[in-house]
């Protein structure tokens, strides 16, 4: 949160939880964006580690005016790694139409692997920005 | 690609109207100059009232929803398939070439 603050983002925690974690709110002109933070626990590998998140199906494909930015971070050796950030419609997207995840019991499992610099799932090189800034939030 | 696929997400006042990336971009290709929307949300009642008057309502939403408004353009799109995003059933298919837009 402080990660948006920094930047000119207000942020708002939601009274009833029903799917998003924030709501940043852009001080100067109004501008919403609703967020929902992914958390995971880094597994290491031969290079590099991984970390595996769930996503709920019906929360992925419930699309309104306003998309949700699922932000992907993972705990590795005590730090956060830098974030994956991924649009509501570009992650569906990518389920639908790349096979990257696997749906069981209504989530959607994603496995991202992290290498120096690069982060791939289900074999596809996904973006990954430095801060939340470098983002065209 | 195949059929154009508009997902259909009913919401609790209304439906949202959306295309995906990939259709975006695939759209952009074939039409430089459309510009096509992420969505476009109808309220349940504006949804009814304009159907009383106008027709069924998705022959006016993809043309807004995918910047294309020419008619010689749209006879190049193939089936365009409105798609409930939550069961994946078909709701209503358009071939624009075999309609009057």
């Amino acid at each position: 949160m402080s990660e948006f603050l920094t930047r000119g983002w207000n942020v708002a925690i939601p009274e009833v939880d029903i799917g998003d974690d924030i709501f940043v709110v852009q001080d100067d002109n109004g501008t919403l964006r609703r967020v929902q933070v992914k958390t995971s626990t880094s597994k290491n590998r031969k290079s590099g580690y991984s970390g595996q998140f769930n996503v709920s199906v019906r929360n992925l494909r419930n699309i309104t005016n306003i998309f949700v930015h699922y932000i992907f971070i993972v705990r590795h050796n005590n730090e956060w790694s830098k974030p994956v950030i991924i649009r509501q419609d570009d992650l569906l997207d990518h389920f639908e139409n790349n096979k990257v995840g696997s749906e069981a019991d209504g989530n959607i499992t994603f496995y991202f692997s992290y290498t120096g610099n690069k982060v791939e799932c289900s074999g596809q090189v996904v973006p990954r920005y430095t801060s939340v800034y470098d983002h065209p939030f | 690609m195949n059929a154009i696929r508009i997902n259909v997400n009913k919401q609790m006042d209304g439906y949202s109207f959306s295309i995906t990336p990939s259709i975006r971009d695939f759209i952009k290709k074939l039409f430089p100059n459309a510009h096509p929307a992420n969505n476009i949300f109808v309220g349940y009642d504006t949804k009814s009232d304009f159907e009383i008057y106008a027709g069924k309502l998705e022959n006016y939403i993809y043309p807004a929803l995918l910047e294309v408004d020419n008619e010689n353009d749209l006879k190049k799109l193939d089936e365009i398939q409105f798609i409930d995003i939550q069961t994946g059933n078909i709701l209503h298919k358009v071939t624009p070439r075999d309609e009057k837009v």
